[in-house]
C-alpha cells in the first residue's frame, strides 16, 4: 500500500538491472512503447522471451551434445537467441551469445559447453529478477508502472 | 509516444501498411508495438511462406515489408527477391547480424534498408521514406516521355536515393552495386533463365501474352503518344514490374509498330476494302506476331487471332482463320528464331469497334507478316516450336488472307457480334467478361484457355457479344475482335492462346493455345503463379485491363490467372472464339480450317473431320504441334517471371485442360468444342 515505497523499490531495482548490466537501453525503449492501449506491454514481451528462450537453449544444448555436432545449426540457433535477447535488452545474454557463437565457429566444443552453461545461468537470473520486478509493478497498479519507475 | 488520437487515417505516413516477418516472437512483438507507436498499420507474420501468400493475395495490402534474414522456412534474402520481383514493394531486412558482408548481401538482393537488431524506434520512424522513394522514382519516369534515355537518366538518381539510405553499417557502395544491377535489368528485357541463386539482379520480366496485353491496353488507353512508362506501369498495375521493364518494352513496342506500319503499307489487300482491313490486318498481324513472337501464343492462336483481326467473318476469307493465323504465325515465327518470342502486339488490337487501332498509327500491313517484334522474351512456351512449323507453311498466304479478312469486314465482324463464340468474325470475341479470369494457363478449359488467355477479361470489349461473354474470358481478346474491327483478336487472348481468337472460325485451336496457356507453359502465368506479375488474381489484370481491353492490343499475355472457372462457365461456344456461328463461314471454314489446320498446324488433336465448324475448331483448338500435346505454344504463360518464381500452380490445373485439348477431340465440353459450338 505504500505506493511511494513500492515505487522506490521498483526504481531501485530497475536501476540495479542497468548497473549490473543485465539490461540495456533497449529495455527503456520497451517501456516507452508501453501506453494506455498496451499497458502491460513490457511485461508481455518479457514473458514472451522467457517462454521462448528455454526452447532455444535446449536446442542449442542438443546441437552441442549430439554427435556429430552440427555447428551450422548451432550458429543459427544462437543467432536467434541473440536477436531475441537483444530485443528486450537482455544485454548479458546477448553478449554471452556472441561468445558462444565464437566458440561454435571455432568448433571449440568445450568452449561451447561452458558458454552454454553460463548462458543458462544468466537466463535463470534474468528470469528471476524480471519476474520480481513485474510483480512489484503490478502491486503499484497499472498506471504507475514503467513510466513512473523511470523517474 | 505518438498521441493516440490521430491514429490511422490521415496523411502519410500515418497508416502506412507494414508487414513484419520474423520467426522470433519476442522480436515480432516488439516491432509491432514500435510500428503501432509510429502510427503505422502493422501486420506480423512468423513465417515467410505465409507472408508471401499474404502478399500475393493482397498485393496492394502492404506498403513496405520488414523481414528478418534468418528464418527457418525460407531465407530472408529469398523472400526479399520474391517480393521485389512479384510485388515490387520496398523490403527492409533486419538481423542481429551486423557483419558487413551480410549487409551487403541484403543490399544486393534489393533490400531498401538493413536494420540491426535490436531495432530502435528512430529507425522505424524513417522507413516510410523507402515507400516514398519508390513511388517517386516511378514518378520521375513519368515526367519523361518514357524513352529509355530517361530511364537511364533517372536510374542513377533513383538509385542514389534508394540505396543511399540509412543502412546500418551498410557498405557505402551498396547503392552502386544496386545501380549496376538495375542497369543490367534495364538493358536486358529478355527472360532470364531465372536462376534464383543469381541474387544480384532481379529476374527479368517475361512479357507474356497477358502481360503484353495489359501493356497494350495501357498504352492504348493512354494513347501511343502519351504513353509513358510510368503511366503504363500504373495502369498495368502489375506487381513486380518496374518502370524500367515497361520502358524498354515500350521502346520495343514502338519499333514494332513502326514495322507493322511498314508492313502494312506493303501488303495489299487482296480482298478488300481498305482501311479497316488494313488496320485489322495489321492489328491482327500485330497480335499474332507478337504472340507468335513471344512464342507464347501457339501459332494457332495467333492465327485465330489474326483471323479475328481481320475480322474474318464468315466469308470466304478463306483462310480459315486458322490457317491464316497459323500462317501468320508462321510467318511471324518463321522469321524469328525460336528462342525469341515476341509478342508483337503492336497495337491495341482490341480497340474495338472503332477500330481504334489508334494505338497503331497505321495498322498497316503486317498483316501478313507480322513483324517480329521481339519485345517479348521468349517464353518457354513451346510456341516457338510450333509456330515455326506453322509459319513455314503458309506465311504469305495467311497474311494475305488475313488481311483480306480484315478488310472485308473489319467492322462488321468485329463489331457487333462478337458473340463470343459466335464466331463471328471475331470469333474470338469471347465475351469480354469471362476473360477476366483467364488464368493464364490454368484452368483454362481448352477452349477457354486459348481464348482467354489472350484476352484479359477486361479486354473484352463490350461489344455486342452477348453471350460470348463468357467465352470472352478465353479469348478475352476475341471479344475485342468483334468489337473493333477485328483488330483485336488476338490481343485479347491472354495467354496467347488466342487461337481461339480467331474469329471466325477459328477457334484456332484455342484449346491448344489454351492448353498451353494453361498448363504451365507459361512460366509466368500471370495469374496463376504467384509470380509477380499478375500474380494477382485475374482480377488484377482484369481490372486494369478492363478498360483498356477494348483497346487492348493483341496483348495476349496470359493475364493473370485465368480463371478456369470462368472459362468453364462460359458457354461452350463462347469459348474460344469459336466461331459460334457455325453457319457462318464457319462451315466453310471449318473444313478449311480443319484441313488447313491439320495440315499446317498439325494439331495435336486429331482434327476431326467433322464438317461442322466446330469440329474444326476443335482441332484448331489444338495447337499445332507445338503443343506437345498440350500446350501449344501458349504464349504468355507466366512469361513474366522467371520460372522459378512461378508458383507451382501454374502447372497444375490446366493440365487437364490442355490435355483435353490436345487429345484431339477431348476437348472438354466447356469449350463447346466437341463438335459444336
Amino acid at each position: 500500500m505504500d505506493y511511494s515505497n513500492l515505487r522506490r523499490q521498483i526504481i531501485f531495482m530497475k536501476k540495479s538491472f542497468f548497473d549490473q548490466g543485465y539490461l540495456d537501453e533497449q529495455f527503456n525503449q520497451l517501456e516507452e512503447l508501453q501506453d494506455e492501449s498496451s499497458p502491460n506491454f513490457v511485461e508481455e514481451v518479457v514473458a514472451l522471451f522467457l517462454k521462448d528462450s528455454p526452447r532455444l537453449l535446449i536446442n542449442i544444448e542438443q546441437a552441442i551434445e549430439k554427435y556429430p555436432q552440427d555447428f551450422y545449426r548451432l550458429d543459427s540457433l544462437v543467432h536467434q537467441l541473440k536477436g531475441s535477447a537483444s530485443s528486450i535488452g537482455a544485454v548479458r545474454m546477448k553478449n554471452e551469445c556472441s561468445v558462444l557463437k565464437a566458440h561454435g565457429n571455432d568448433k571449440n566444443l568445450e568452449g561451447c559447453r561452458r558458454s552454454l552453461q553460463k548462458m543458462k545461468r544468466e537466463h535463470a537470473t534474468l528470469k528471476q529478477k524480471l519476474e520480481s520486478y513485474f510483480q512489484l509493478l503490478r502491486q503499484v497498479g497499472p498506471r504507475n508502472s514503467a513510466v513512473n519507475s523511470r523517474k | 509516444m505518438a498521441p493516440p488520437e490521430e491514429a490511422g487515417g490521415g496523411e502519410f505516413p500515418v497508416g502506412m501498411k507494414v508487414l513484419v516477418v520474423d520467426d522470433d516472437p519476442t522480436c515480432l512483438a516488439v516491432l509491432k508495438q514500435m510500428l503501432v507507436q509510429c502510427r503505422y498499420d502493422a501486420t506480423t507474420c512468423s513465417q515467410s511462406t505465409r507472408a508471401l501468400s499474404m502478399l500475393r493475395e493482397n498485393r496492394r495490402g502492404f506498403d513496405v515489408i520488414i523481414s528478418d534474414v534468418h528464418m527457418p522456412d525460407m531465407d530472408g534474402f529469398r523472400l526479399l527477391e520474391l517480393v521485389g520481383l512479384e510485388m515490387d514493394l520496398p523490403v527492409i531486412m533486419m538481423s542481429a547480424d551486423s557483419r558487413t558482408d551480410i549487409v551487403m548481401k541484403g543490399i544486393k538482393h534489393g533490400a531498401c534498408d538493413y536494420l540491426i537488431k535490436p531495432v530502435r524506434m528512430e529507425e522505424l520512424k524513417n522507413i516510410w521514406q523507402h515507400v516514398v522513394r519508390k513511388k517517386f522514382s516511378g514518378n520521375k519516369e513519368h515526367e519523361h516521355s518514357g524513352s529509355l534515355d530517361d530511364t537511364d537518366r533517372n536510374r542513377p538518381a533513383n538509385n542514389d536515393n534508394e540505396y543511399a539510405s540509412s543502412i546500418n553499417d551498410g557498405a557505402d557502395d551498396s547503392w552502386k552495386s544496386q545501380k549496376k544491377k538495375r542497369d543490367k535489368e534495364e538493358d536486358d528485357s529478355e527472360l532470364e533463365s531465372g536462376d534464383p541463386s543469381n541474387s544480384s539482379k532481379k529476374p527479368r520480366v517475361v512479357w507474356s501474352v497477358e502481360l503484353h496485353q495489359q501493356f497494350v491496353n495501357a498504352v492504348n488507353h493512354l494513347g501511343i503518344d502519351k504513353a509513358v512508362p510510368k503511366k503504363i506501369l500504373e495502369l498495368m498495375n502489375v506487381p513486380g514490374l518496374t518502370r524500367e521493364n515497361v520502358a524498354s518494352h515500350l521502346q520495343k513496342f514502338r519499333l514494332y509498330l513502326k514495322r507493322i506500319a511498314q508492313h502494312h503499307a506493303g501488303i495489299t489487300n487482296p480482298y478488300c476494302t481498305p482501311a479497316s482491313s488494313a488496320q485489322v490486318a495489321s492489328l491482327g498481324g500485330l497480335d499474332f506476331q507478337a504472340l507468335a513472337a513471344s512464342g507464347q501464343i501457339p501459332p494457332q492462336a495467333l492465327a485465330a487471332l489474326q483471323d479475328e483481326l481481320l475480322g474474318r467473318t464468315t466469308t470466304s476469307m478463306v483462310l480459315p482463320g486458322r490457317d491464316q493465323s497459323s500462317l501468320r504465325l508462321a510467318a511471324v515465327k518463321g522469321n524469328k528464331p525460336q528462342g525469341e518470342r515476341e509478342i508483337a502486339f503492336g497495337q491495341p488490337i482490341f480497340k474495338c469497334q472503332n477500330n481504334s487501332y489508334g494505338a497503331f498509327p497505321q495498322s498497316s500491313p503486317t498483316v501478313g507478316r507480322l513483324p517480329s517484334f521481339s519485345a517479348w522474351p521468349n517464353n518457354k512456351l513451346g510456341m516457338a516450336d510450333s509456330t515455326s512449323t506453322l509459319g513455314n507453311v503458309n506465311n504469305s498466304q495467311n497474311s494475305n488472307i488475313v488481311l483480306h479478312e480484315l478488310q472485308q469486314q473489319p467492322d462488321t465482324m468485329l463489331s457487333g457480334t462478337l458473340h463470343a463464340l459466335d464466331v463471328k468474325p471475331s470469333g474470338i470475341a469471347m465475351p469480354s467478361q469471362s476473360l477476366n479470369t483467364f488464368p493464364a494457363s490454368e484452368g483454362l478449359s481448352p477452349n477457354q484457355s486459348g481464348f482467354l488467355t489472350t484476352i484479359p477479361p477486361s479486354m473484352k470489349p463490350e461489344p455486342a457479344l452477348p453471350n460470348s461473354q463468357q467465352s470472352n474470358n478465353l479469348l478475352g481478346g476475341i471479344d475485342l475482335i468483334n468489337q473493333a474491327s477485328t483488330s483485336q483478336p488476338f490481343s485479347n487472348s491472354h495467354g496467347g492462346n488466342l487461337p481461339g481468337l480467331m474469329n471466325h472460325n477459328s477457334n484456332v485451336m484455342p484449346s491448344q493455345g489454351i492448353s498451353n496457356f494453361q498448363t504451365g507453359n507459361i512460366p509466368y502465368l500471370v495469374n496463376n503463379s504467384s509470380i509477380g506479375v499478375g500474380s494477382k488474381p485475374p482480377g488484377v489484370l482484369k481490372t486494369e485491363s478492363t478498360d483498356s481491353l477494348n483497346q487492348s492490343f493483341g496483348y495476349i499475355c496470359g493475364s493473370s490467372p485465368m480463371d478456369s472457372g470462368l472459362l468453364s462457365s462460359q458457354p461452350r461456344n463462347a469459348q474460344f472464339g469459336f466461331l459460334q456461328s457455325p453457319n457462318d463461314v464457319t462451315g466453310g471454314w471449318s473444313l478449311q480450317n480443319v484441313d488447313n489446320y491439320r495440315n499446317t498446324i498439325g494439331p495435336s488433336h486429331p482434327v476431326s473431320s467433322s464438317s461442322s465448324f466446330q469440329s474444326s475448331n476443335v482441332a484448331l483448338g489444338k495447337l499445332p504441334d507445338q503443343g506437345r500435346g498440350k500446350n501449344l505454344g501458349f504464349v504468355g504463360k507466366g512469361t513474366c517471371i522467371p520460372n522459378r518464381f512461378a508458383v507451382d500452380e501454374v502447372e497444375s490445373p490446366t493440365n487437364s485442360l490442355s490435355h483435353s485439348i490436345g487429345s484431339s477431340g477431348d476437348i472438354p465440353d466447356i469449350f463447346g468444342f466437341s463438335g459444336q459450338m
